[in-house]
């Protein structure tokens, strides 16, 4: 396996550009083709959203890429490891959260942690300074030793991620972590990936939910039917791929329809969405406007880019669909 | 590190688990307490209605000499009629009625004194006894009359014992060092028998791990496959070690088992520890549900527990039945162990039966092993 020889290619201090390649890589479960291709890096440090909509393929790029299923074609390259050859030596530097919540409900937390803890192969005053850890970035400390099951279901979701950091892995992938909870978990959640982040650990993230890509990652790709539609830097995409418009709710529509830069108009709820290439422009004319003739403005709202419209332009659907 | 991981795990969750608790070590208890108290109770005796309708001192005699009979009770009835149309409607199995002229007639020695006895022909397991009864009394009669007539013609008491000594003696010997009874019959009956529930556990543990995608997430772990099934195996084996010596150690204390030579015996546990749980480990990973594991359990332990002998001694069973019984593990276990409580047995007497065991345990095993693969493909996708 060359496991030893493959670890010392990463030193402390050195530092990768890429620390995941992954390319061509498919897969098939009997007839029903899960991934088609597909090909997409992760430069370090960064927080990297995998968003689709449920099917798209997320969980089994997940699962291929933390060695739990194997993929038919292609290659993954995990920090500068191929992932067919160094699959242990890999295991050893990834964290894996997955969808549900794999936790023993019938032990406490402390035992939980242990045992995966001991699974990654941490032991001694090490692992037990590590679950400490965990326990403080979830905030479960003085719940520790109560059993799993008498958790909420976002506790749970907490101690199922802490069950993946405790062997300081310097990627961490995340399957839909925060299905089913609260908003209280799930920014308890945001804040642990946001802190990991900073210290240095990789994110990936798999979600369904756009609002979380949006709130917490930097680079992003779009997964739909096995394929990447597109992969990039999220300010960068939400540029390119998204109409800027500005939501008015009016009656004199008709009027604001003749000011220039504006390219289309169409209602939307109760008012109208006005698209532009210069919407700040657009903005200025409108207030001007209005005040000058006397309009009444019940709403006005410079609308923000979101990866809903970029979804759509993209494939024509909505990602909730 | 890893592999004593997993079992610490695994028999923290097997321990706090109740129902474990009450299918491998309450019911069984429970069984050996019913059946035992059931089968050992000694006091059962005949009941043996009657009517004396002479009420002379012969008649008394003959009824003081069927009441000094252990295992049999006079129960005196009042009216004749009335009885025998209990015994035709079920409710009671005999009547023996004394004749009025019951003394008379021995005193004449010409004709036969009457006896009436009544009797459910259905009943023959009641009433064959106590027939067998009052022909031994009837023919010590018999005796006595012939030894006075004999005497009269002259004999002496030599010549006459000698006349009247049966020519066939028969001399019981017990040939265990021990009597084999109830308890030494259903404490090893149970206990063999509710050692193979472990396999319900075990497919209800292996389940769990599938289907709460546990097995799957440990694949993204360095924890080798083969580390998992052993951690999952050997918590199995060690709660069948405990329920064993809970068991025996019961029938030990409570009913005074002699457990015979305990090197024996703990050998004896080890193989059939391994034997059930290696065969567990290869339904937990065969069964395509845990329904389907759960039924093939219950027939397993209950056709295996009838065919063994674990319920009644083998030697009852009819021959065809024998012979498919010595092909169950149960049976090998069962013998085993009496062989050492109550033939005093050592281990190297009882290697057959353990290698069977072992067979089974290791046949167990490598078919775990070799669909454990798929297992886990099934647990993933």
């Amino acid at each position: 396996m060359g496991f030893g020889v493959r670890i010392n290619q990463f030193k402390e201090g050195d530092t990768l550009e890429k620390v995941l390649d992954i390319k061509q890589l498919s897969k098939k479960y009997g007839k029903k083709t899960a991934l088609e291709g597909i090909t997409f890096s992760v430069p370090e440090g960064t927080c990297f959203g995998l968003l689709g909509p449920n099917g798209a393929g997320k969980s089994t790029t997940m699962k291929i890429l933390t060695g739990i299923v194997e993929a038919d074609q292609g290659t993954a390259i995990i920090l500068g490891m191929n992932s067919n050859e160094n699959r242990l030596a890999i295991k050893q530097q990834v964290g894996y959260v997955p969808q549900s919540i794999t936790l023993y409900e019938d032990l406490n937390a402390y035992d939980n942690l242990l045992f995966f803890g001991q699974m990654y192969g941490v032991k001694g005053s090490q692992l037990k300074e590590r679950i400490t850890r965990v326990l403080i970035q979830t905030g479960l400390l003085d719940r520790a030793k109560d059993k799993v099951k008498e958790y909420s279901g976002g506790m749970k979701r907490r101690i199922n991620i802490a069950a993946a950091l405790l062997h300081d892995p310097k990627i961490l992938i995340l399957d839909e972590p925060t299905v089913g909870i609260d908003p209280q978990s799930r920014n308890h959640i945001f804040d642990m990936i946001r802190s990991l982040k900073e210290e240095g650990v990789t994110i990936i993230y798999s979600t369904h939910y756009m609002e979380e890509v949006e709130a917490l990652c930097d680079e992003i790709a779009i997964i739909d039917n096995g394929k990447i539609i597109i992969q990039g830097n999220l300010k960068e995409l939400l540029e390119q791929h998204s109409d800027k418009s500005i939501f008015i709710d009016t009656d004199q529509i008709e009027i604001l329809k003749q000011l220039p830069n504006v390219n289309k108009v169409s209602s939307k709820d109760d008012g109208w969405m006005i698209e532009s290439d210069q919407p700040i422009a657009l903005l200025q004319d409108i207030l001007a406007t209005c005040t000058e003739q006397g309009i009444e403005i019940r709403e006005l709202e410079m609308m923000r880019p979101t990866l809903e419209s970029v979804f759509l332009s993209l494939t024509g659907t909505s990602l909730r669909d | 590190m890893m592999l004593m991981s997993i079992i610490s795990k695994e028999l923290k969750i097997i321990l706090r688990e109740k129902g474990n608790f009450f299918f491998l070590i309450v019911m069984p208890i429970f069984f050996i307490v019913l059946f035992g108290s059931i089968f050992s109770n000694t006091n059962s005796s005949f009941n043996v209605p009657y009517i004396d309708l002479d009420q002379s001192d012969s008649s008394k005699a003959f009824l003081s000499q069927l009441n000094g009979i252990d295992g049999f009770e006079l129960e005196k009835v009042a009216n004749e009629q009335n009885h025998i149309d209990q015994i035709e409607a079920g409710n009671s199995s005999s009547l023996l009625v004394i004749q009025e002229d019951f003394e008379e007639t021995i005193a004449s020695g010409i004709a036969k004194a009457r006896l009436k006895f009544y009797q459910d022909p259905t009943a023959t397991q009641v009433v064959a006894p106590i027939n067998a009864v009052l022909e031994n009394i009837a023919n010590a009669y018999r005796e006595q009359k012939l030894s006075s007539a004999m005497r009269q013609l002259g004999l002496t008491d030599t010549e006459t014992e000698s006349i009247l000594m049966p020519p066939i003696n028969i001399e019981e010997i017990n040939t265990s060092s021990t009597q084999v009874d109830a308890i030494t019959q259903f404490v090893p009956g149970y206990t063999v028998m509710f050692v193979f529930f472990i396999m319900i556990t075990m497919v209800r543990r292996f389940f769990k791990e599938k289907e709460s995608g546990m097995l799957s997430r440990m694949q993204s772990t360095p924890v080798k496959p083969i580390v998992y099934l052993i951690g999952m195996w050997i918590p199995a084996l060690i709660s069948v070690l405990i329920q064993c010596t809970v068991l025996l150690a019961f029938g030990r204390i409570v009913y005074s088992l002699d457990l015979g030579n305990l090197l024996a015996i703990s050998i004896i546990v080890i193989c059939l520890a391994i034997c059930s749980t290696g065969l567990g480990l290869a339904l937990a990973v065969c069964v395509t549900g845990e329904n389907q594991g759960l039924a093939l359990t219950q027939v397993f332990t209950m056709g295996g527990a009838v065919l063994a002998g674990l319920w009644f001694p083998f030697e009852l069973l009819p021959s065809f039945a024998q012979t498919i019984g010595q092909f169950t593990p149960q049976y090998w276990a069962q013998t085993g162990l009496q062989d050492v409580m109550v033939r005093g047995a050592l281990a190297g007497d009882v290697w057959q039966g353990l290698l069977v065991l072992l067979g089974y345990g290791a046949l167990g095993i490598l078919i775990a092993l070799s669909r454990f693969k798929q297992y886990i493909r099934s647990a993933i996708n």
